[in-house]
Order: structure tokens, then C-alpha cells, then sequence
């Protein structure tokens, strides 16, 4: 039987447990550098992390960016309230990329470290939420993926990340990247952990307008299908990797189908061209005199000010900045901005349509987990192209969810499955019946009873 | 880009930056540009925009007067002066 | 000379266009919260009176409605901007090319759009002092085309469209404010942030006497930004210019397309044009009229009612009558009563007009005098105060007494006892 959060939750916690969790968790965080805020005042409830762009009441929250330092929202973000009331205990801010521009994770100050091997990044964006997750025994952590910010650190941590469909989790208290992609989501060490947590904080909410209260239901499909233009050019062992899993999907009943569609690959630049316009406009709002990083001289004029001010973004946000800026600027927004929408537009008939018949599988990820200092290495147009897979579901707000399916040499590897919109619950059958032969392995266990 | 469009831009974002900071911004920004240039030949003009990718519900607020609770906590980053805000000079 | 006008008004809100804030903050900064501050993490929640108020006034202005509308972002970077993007509409505003009628000409209207107020923003030596009371009030921006040729095109039509928004059920005590196109040659002028009436004029005035003597001295007009000085009753360049900025607009993607409903949004009394109608019907002077209920909605309603029952000049003088008491809010059932009096050739006080307003019989011996008897007071004294008759060419202090003597008593109209007097004095002269 797997201890999950409605076991946890029935069963006593031996005395002083909370208080042990903290202790164990500020020596993990030591080595591993997944927290930004640890809550020590945690005494009750099951143990919830918060990737730290979603506020959390009297609790700074900087999306990791300098530019929000000192930011202590006076609200809570919807998904936080609702955890509060449900027996959740806050533990902790994790970190990311800084406003979740990265795929890596390495786009913060003291960035975190993969748990099965230091030497490994995390992926990101939402870096140490997936850490926390493969370091916390009982815990589940509230992610956000904006381009497959969940599902790429969940497959490099080795743990179930979940997006759901656009618009089903209130993004109220979410610190803009790019409003019409950002979705919050969940990472947890099984599906039914998950889909508890998913059940609590998905509905309408009236302090955000694009959250809906759709009907979400659970229609299994017994074909998978493959997309070829999303698998080709992986690396060898993650294709190999893949086939095994292929293998026993197949032993397990389901048919699979390969399958093609037409400009899947341009859901990239397509993808960024829309997310660098929307968050350049979001940016736009730190200035440095309401909130987060100040400028002390007033005496400057307002353009100087607010220049030297946004001088403290990372290179990755002042590229986003220029190049969003430029996409959607009147000369060309028509070819950039406009043409994106409407690929994105065709993107979700097509896959709509596909996604009818069967779930879409593939790898998360194209390569296996690189170290540090590959990372650090690439350009961001590399750094772009590891997003293919990832992107699809994500730009046509599609649930799709990471699982572990196997592990090279000793570093986990995910897959991805995903179905149509407010189908999402379908997600969990099917990652619970791979958990039944497929065992999840982890090398901490902070707060195990 | 010219030299003088990026300027321009960078004026436009009130980003400024160290001349090596700026050729090396503005080279990553030419190559992604290029690569954004490969939607060129994507025909999709018979499809609208998805301005959002599902359809969003047109919900509205009654106009109730919602008080925030802590209007106190909102000013705590700022300067005040006199219950105003100090800004930069205009 | 071609002018177009941004005029900005505030829409008749309890509370801001994106949040439950009140729309009434009284100390700086204490109608606040993170969405009309801009915090990180907070959304807009569209106000749904303000998009029905919004639709009234496009409807007013004869506008074309589309089924549904939008918001756009529009970045630029102000202190009193607190995202840095201002939420507004441009394509899919709530209307678009509608016009204003004057009676010999139309102005036309480009786009009514709904947007949201910047804070306030005070100018000091060394820093700008802001209050978000007002960031996130509900604005329609009305644009026109700029067909307005003169000052007294622009006075007409301003005062037209404060009737009209005043029917629509906008407050118009609150100061329009209004950004001014000009131009007299080739290139166009904005005149920015122009505040209430007075100033418009001024600086419309002001804009072309200098570009006229520009012209005249041969010289080019600049395409550019000003800003109006109330004090100096002059224009002066800002400092910004207009290639400076991008807008970069970009759907609103934290709100949704909103259908307009245009069949049911209720239609909009246009005063100057009821006026028009009732002056050629009933012979009434046009101008008369028009004062009476441009900014006034029971005059009018009063005044068709009265046509059905009573005589044109017994109307418009019961009406004046009742603005004069502050008696405009009369009952239908009143009103007819009060016409009846004054058809009967009865002269109404101002306790008979308390009485109609309270529903009260007035009581016609005590409250309402014939003529006869205004006739007859005035006759006596005329004849008992020679001294006063003979005074009163030389002394208007003696005309006004006998006035204030007769009014003592009877406490009707001292114009009509006025008119009396002066007839009974041009027989003794």
C-alpha cells in the first residue's frame, strides 16, 4: 500500500515530527538550494510547498527575480487559500527561473541541484518544486508551467508533475509570466496524490476572470499515439528508453499509433513569439518605487528611474523584455504576435481532434538530465529547442502529466501523456495503473513517519 | 535589427546596458529572431487568433463595493508622504 | 481649422472598473487594494455597470455595436500607471462611428471605449506625489473625427454631449477631461489633459492664435504633444515625444470578450432633438426649450406631458416657475393641477407651489391670487403713495419698494408684479 496524503492525514504524527521535517529539510536545503523561504512555523497539516511566483500571504515572494525583493504580498494566492483550509500546512518557497524564463533552472541566484546527483540540474522552471517533491517523503508542491515548466523538472526530478487544462485552477495570486499560458499545477510522488490536490483547488474563482468551472471528466482511451515530429532527433537513450515503455503500455492493453501534424514544430517559435509578448507587458510593471526592489532617488526623472531600476532584471527577463516588446510593436505584430495566435489556433483543432481518439505519449524531454555546467553552457536559442516536446500541450492549454518510466544511470527519465481539454482526470487512471508495476525511486526521504 | 532600432527598443523597454552586455543581447536577440522568422511559411490565415486557448466565459462582478482588508499593508514598500505616494519626478 | 476631440468622463460607478474599491476615496490611498495598484499576483474582475453604462452612451451617440467586446493592454511608462499598462479597447471597443447631431451639421465619433483611470499624479520639485484613489475608475473615452471648424462648433458640441451623457446617466459634475487635436495646417497638434470647459476653449483659442501667427510668419507647425497651463492660459511642448512610445498593443489575455447584448441596451433621450421637435410642433422658441431641459430630465418630461393638456406658454411658464422654487421634481398629477390654476388666470407662491409639490391641495384663496387682485393692491398703492410715483423716474429704489410692497402681501412672481407696475405707471406718466 502506498502512504499517500489520506493516509497521511488519518494517522497520528509522532511528537515533535513537524519540528524534525524543519530541521531535516534546512540540512537538505543546505546541499540542495530548493527553498527560498522554509517555513518553521509549521506545526500541523500536510506538508505543501509553493513555487515562489504564487504569493502566499505576509510571505515574500520574488519569482526569484531580484527586481521583486522584499515583495511580501498582503494576500493569499486562491490555490493557497484553499490548501489553508484543507488540512494543508505551508512549508515552504521554492525556486525557479527567474519569472519562469527558463527551461533549466539555472536561472536564479544559487540556483537548485538535482537530488539524485548534485552535478545535475533540476530542470525548470519550476526547479525546486520538483526538488522539494523528490526530497519530502509527504509532500506535494504547487507548481506553474507556463511552456512545460512542470513537466520538464518533474521527468528530471523523477516525480508525477501534472498540468491541467488552462483556465480549471485559479491563477489569482500567480505573479505573471504569460497570462494566456500560465497554468498552476501540481508535483507529487503518485497520481493520486495529484488528483487529491487537483480535486481541492480546481473551480471558479471570482477574482480571476480566465478560471472556469467546467465539467472535468475521466474518459479513458485505450490507443496511444505517437507523434513523430515531436520524437525525432531525441537522444538515443531516451528513445530506447521510450520504446521500453512503449513495450509495456503495450502488455497492458493499449494500441499504438503513429501519427503526424502538420506544423507541430512551429508551436515553438509560435509559442515564445506569444509568451515574450505577453510577459514583456507584464514586466513592464516593475518600476521600482511600489513593491519589491527600490530606487531611493526621487529626484530622477521618472524614464531614468524606472531604467535604473529595471537594470536589476536577469539577462534572460531583459531578452523576453526586447524581444516581446519587439513582436508585438505595430510594424510587425501582424507577422509575429497575430500569426502566433493563429497557429495556436490551428495547433488546438488538430491536436483537438487527434486527442479524441487516443492520448498523446512521448518522452518529456528530448535529452537526459545535463549537469550544471552543460547548462550553463548552452544559448537560448538551445536552450529554446529542448522545449519541443513540452510545448505542444502547453500552448493549447492541454492537461498533460510527467511520470517516471525509467532510470539512466541512476537519473530519472519521464514521460509525457496527454489528452484533451477538461479531460484531465483520465490523466490520474492512467498514471495509477503504470505506479502499479512501476516503482518510484527516490534518494531522500525528509519527513518519512 | 539596425543598431538605431535596437536602441530605439531598448529605450522603449527603459532598459539600458554596458556596450558587451548589449552586442551579446542583441546577437542572442538576432538568432531568435531569424528562428521566429521560420513561421513565415506557415499557412493559417483561414483560422481567428486564440487570443486564449480555451473558451473564456464572459463572468462580470456586480458593482458591491469589496473593501480590501489591509488597505494599511498595501503601502508598506512605498514612500509616503502625507498619505501620498512618492514617486519619481515627472 | 479641423479639431478632434478624446474626451475622458467617469462612468457612475459605486466601485472601479477591475475591483470592488470605491469609486469615492476620500484621503489619498485608502481606496486601494493589489489590482488597482498593480501588484504582482492581482487580476481585474470587469465591473459589469460599467460596461453597461458604457454600452448606453455608445448607443447614445448613435454608435455601431459590435456583439462582443474586448480589452486591449497599452504599455507606456508613467509614474501613475501602476502596471505600466493601461487596460482600454481600441478594435472591439463597446462602439464605434456613431455621431453627434447639432442640428445644422454632424459631428462625427470615431470610437467610444472603456478604459481604466492612471492614479493622480502631483508635480513636485523633486519627486511626484500619487494617489490610486482614482487608478481604475471607469472611463469612456469618446474620440471624435475632427470635424469641429469653430469655437462655436466646439462649444455646441460639447454642450451637446454633456446633454446626451446626462440623459445616458452619466454624472457629468465631474470634470471631462479632454485631449485636443488641432491643426490649422498640415501637421496635427494634441493638446493633452485639458480640464473642464473653460479650459478647453482657452486652449483652443490659445493653440490657434499661435499657429496662426506660426503660419503668417511662414514658418512650420510641429507635429507634437502639449500641455495646457491654466495659469499661463497657454500651450506648452512637452518634453515627450510622440515616436518616443510604443504602445505595442496586445489583447487583454486576464479578461474575456464580452457579448454587448446590443438589442437590449435602453435607448438615450436626445434633449436637443425632443427640443427641436416640440418647438416647430408647438411653436415654442427653440432656445427657450433647450435651456429648460438639456440638463434637465423632469423639465422635459414635464413639458410633453403639459403640451397634452394645456397651452404652450402656460407650460414653459409653470416651468420656470418651478425651477425657480426648486419644484422640478412635481408629480405628474401636480403639475396638471398647477396648469390648471394658471390657465384660470391664477399667479401661484411659493406656498402654492409647496403645497402642489407635497400633493397638497393649495388652497387657492390663501396660496393663489388671481390677477384681479395683484391688479387691485397695485392700484392702491399707486394712488395712496403719490410721493413714491413721483419719484420713480428719477429713483429706481422707489420702483422696487412699491414692487416689495406688493410682494410682502402676496409673494407671487416679482417679475410679474414688475410687469404690472410698469403698465400702470405708463398710463399715469
Amino acid at each position: 500500500m502506498k502512504a499517500g496524503i489520506r493516509e497521511f492525514l488519518a494517522e497520528e504524527r509522532p511528537e515533535g515530527y513537524y519540528e524534525k521535517l524543519i530541521r531535516d529539510l534546512e540540512e537538505a536545503n543546505e546541499k540542495l538550494r530548493m527553498f527560498s523561504v522554509i517555513n518553521r512555523e509549521l506545526k500541523s497539516g500536510m506538508p505543501f510547498s509553493v513555487k515562489d511566483n504564487i504569493c502566499v500571504k505576509d510571505v515574500e515572494s520574488t519569482a526569484s527575480s531580484q527586481m521583486l525583493s522584499g515583495y511580501i504580498p498582503p494576500f493569499n494566492a486562491t490555490v493557497v487559500e484553499k490548501l489553508d483550509k484543507n488540512g494543508f500546512g505551508f512549508i515552504g518557497k521554492t525556486k525557479m527561473d527567474e519569472f519562469g524564463f527558463g527551461t533549466l533552472g539555472v536561472n536564479c541566484i544559487e540556483h537548485p541541484l538535482n537530488p539524485f546527483d548534485e552535478r545535475y540540474v533540476t530542470g525548470g522552471s519550476s526547479a525546486g518544486s520538483a526538488a522539494a517533491t523528490a526530497v519530502l517523503r509527504h509532500h506535494v508542491s504547487i507548481a506553474e508551467s507556463t511552456g512545460g515548466s512542470i513537466a520538464c523538472p518533474s521527468a528530471f526530478c523523477g516525480v508525477v508533475g501534472f498540468t491541467p487544462t488552462y483556465g480549471l485552477v485559479s491563477r489569482y495570486g500567480l505573479i505573471d509570466y504569460a497570462n494566456s499560458l500560465d497554468k498552476i499545477g501540481i508535483m507529487a510522488r503518485s497520481a493520486s496524490d495529484a488528483r487529491y490536490v487537483f480535486e481541492m483547488i480546481k473551480g471558479s474563482d471570482k477574482y480571476d476572470t480566465t478560471c472556469v468551472d467546467h465539467e472535468v471528466t475521466t474518459e479513458g482511451r485505450r490507443k496511444l499515439i505517437i507523434i513523430d515530429q515531436l520524437i525525432k532527433g531525441v537522444d538515443e537513450r531516451i528513445a530506447s528508453s521510450f520504446d521500453k515503455t512503449m513495450c509495456k503500455l503495450g502488455n497492458l492493453g493499449y494500441a499504438i499509433e503513429h501519427r503526424s501534424v502538420p506544423f507541430i514544430e512551429k508551436a515553438i517559435p509560435a509559442y515564445y513569439i506569444v509568451s515574450m509578448a505577453e510577459a514583456s507587458t507584464n514586466l513592464a510593471k516593475y518600476t521600482g518605487f511600489k513593491y519589491g526592489l527600490k530606487v531611493n532617488d526621487f529626484s530622477k526623472n521618472y524614464n531614468d528611474f524606472f531604467t535604473e531600476a529595471r537594470g536589476n532584471f536577469g539577462a534572460e527577463a531583459k531578452r523576453r523584455i526586447v524581444i516581446g516588446t519587439f513582436v508585438r510593436s505595430s510594424s510587425v505584430k501582424s507577422r509575429y504576435y497575430e500569426k502566433a495566435l493563429r497557429i495556436r489556433r490551428m495547433l488546438i483543432d488538430s491536436l483537438n481532434s487527434i486527442l479524441k481518439e487516443g492520448f498523446i505519449i512521448s518522452p518529456t524531454m528530448p535529452i537526459v538530465t545535463p549537469k550544471v555546467d552543460e547548462a550553463e553552457a548552452l544559448s537560448p536559442l538551445e536552450e529554446y529547442g529542448m522545449d519541443s516536446i513540452t510545448v505542444p500541450p502547453n500552448f493549447a492549454g492541454l492537461p498533460h502529466v510527467s511520470f517516471p518510466s525509467d532510470y539512466i544511470g541512476g537519473m530519472p527519465v519521464g514521460t509525457q501523456l496527454v489528452t484533451s481539454h477538461f479531460n484531465d482526470m483520465a490523466l490520474f487512471d492512467f498514471v495509477g495503473r503504470w505506479e502499479e508495476d512501476f516503482e518510484y525511486r527516490f534518494k531522500y526521504n525528509v519527513g518519512a513517519l | 535589427m539596425e543598431n538605431e532600432d535596437f536602441d530605439r527598443l531598448l529605450k522603449i523597454c527603459r532598459l539600458s546596458m554596458e556596450k558587451d552586455a548589449k552586442d551579446k543581447i542583441k546577437h542572442d536577440i538576432d538568432e531568435i529572431i531569424a528562428y521566429f522568422n521560420s513561421i513565415d511559411g506557415v499557412e493559417c490565415s483561414k483560422y481567428s487568433p486564440a487570443y486564449q486557448p480555451i473558451s473564456v466565459p464572459a463572468r462580470k462582478r456586480p458593482d458591491r463595493h469589496e473593501p480590501f482588508p489591509e488597505p494599511g499593508k498595501l503601502l508598506k514598500n512605498s514612500k509616503i508622504y502625507r498619505f501620498f505616494i512618492v514617486g519619481p519626478k515627472i | 481649422m479641423r479639431i478632434g476631440l478624446e474626451v475622458h468622463v467617469a462612468l457612475p460607478t459605486k466601485t472601479k472598473l477591475f475591483c470592488g474599491c470605491s469609486t469615492e476615496g476620500d484621503e489619498p490611498n485608502t481606496a486601494i487594494c493589489p489590482t488597482c495598484l498593480g501588484f504582482p499576483g492581482s487580476k481585474p474582475m470587469l465591473n459589469e455597470d460599467a460596461l453597461s453604462a458604457s454600452l448606453r452612451v455608445a448607443k447614445a451617440l448613435h454608435c455601431q455595436i459590435n456583439e462582443i467586446t474586448y480589452f486591449l493592454r497599452k504599455v507606456y511608462f508613467y509614474p501613475d500607471l501602476p502596471k505600466s499598462y493601461q487596460i482600454t479597447q481600441l478594435e472591439g471597443a463597446v462602439g464605434h462611428d456613431g455621431y453627434v447631431d447639432l442640428g445644422r451639421k454632424r459631428i462625427r465619433i470615431r470610437r467610444v471605449q472603456l478604459e481604466e483611470d492612471p492614479a493622480k499624479i502631483i508635480r513636485e520639485e523633486e519627486y511626484s506625489l500619487l494617489d490610486f484613489n482614482r487608478s481604475g475608475i471607469p472611463l469612456d473615452e469618446i474620440v471624435t473625427e475632427p470635424d469641429i471648424e469653430t469655437e462655436d462648433d466646439l462649444r455646441e458640441f460639447v454642450s451637446e454631449l454633456r446633454s446626451i451623457l446626462y440623459y445616458a446617466g452619466v454624472d457629468i459634475d465631474k470634470e471631462m477631461k479632454v485631449d485636443l487635436n488641432i491643426s490649422l495646417g498640415n501637421e496635427r497638434v494634441e493638446v493633452k489633459n485639458v480640464t473642464g470647459i473653460k479650459n478647453l476653449i482657452d486652449a483652443e483659442r490659445f493653440e490657434v492664435k499661435r499657429q496662426s501667427n506660426l503660419i503668417a510668419s511662414g514658418q512650420m507647425i510641429a507635429k507634437e504633444t502639449r500641455s495646457y497651463n491654466s495659469e499661463m492660459l497657454s500651450t506648452v511642448s512637452s518634453r515627450e515625444k510622440e515616436s518616443d512610445e510604443e504602445y505595442g498593443f496586445i489583447y487583454e489575455p486576464d479578461l474575456s470578450a464580452y457579448p454587448t447584448l446590443k438589442d437590449s441596451i435602453p435607448d438615450t433621450v436626445i434633449a436637443s432633438s425632443a427640443a427641436r421637435q416640440l418647438s416647430s410642433k408647438y411653436g415654442i422658441n427653440e432656445v427657450t426649450l433647450k435651456e429648460l431641459v438639456m440638463f434637465d430630465r423632469n423639465a422635459l418630461r414635464l413639458i410633453q406631458h403639459g403640451l397634452r393638456c394645456s397651452k404652450a406658454g402656460t407650460v414653459i411658464n409653470a416651468i420656470e416657475l418651478l425651477k425657480r422654487h426648486n419644484g422640478i421634481m412635481i408629480s405628474d398629477k401636480g403639475f396638471e393641477k398647477m396648469l390648471s390654476y394658471m390657465d384660470n388666470g391664477m399667479l401661484l407662491n411659493e406656498d402654492a407651489i409647496k403645497a402642489l409639490l407635497e400633493d397638497r391641495d393649495i388652497g387657492a384663496e390663501k396660496n393663489a391670487v388671481s390677477a384681479e387682485e395683484i391688479d387691485n393692491a397695485i392700484r392702491d398703492i399707486v394712488s395712496s403713495r403719490q410721493d413714491l410715483v413721483n419719484e420713480y423716474k428719477s429713483n429706481s429704489k422707489a420702483f422696487n419698494f412699491i414692487v416689495g410692497m406688493v410682494l410682502k402681501k402676496y409673494k407671487v412672481s416679482p417679475k410679474y408684479i414688475s410687469e404690472r407696475l410698469a403698465e400702470f405707471l405708463k398710463d399715469k406718466a
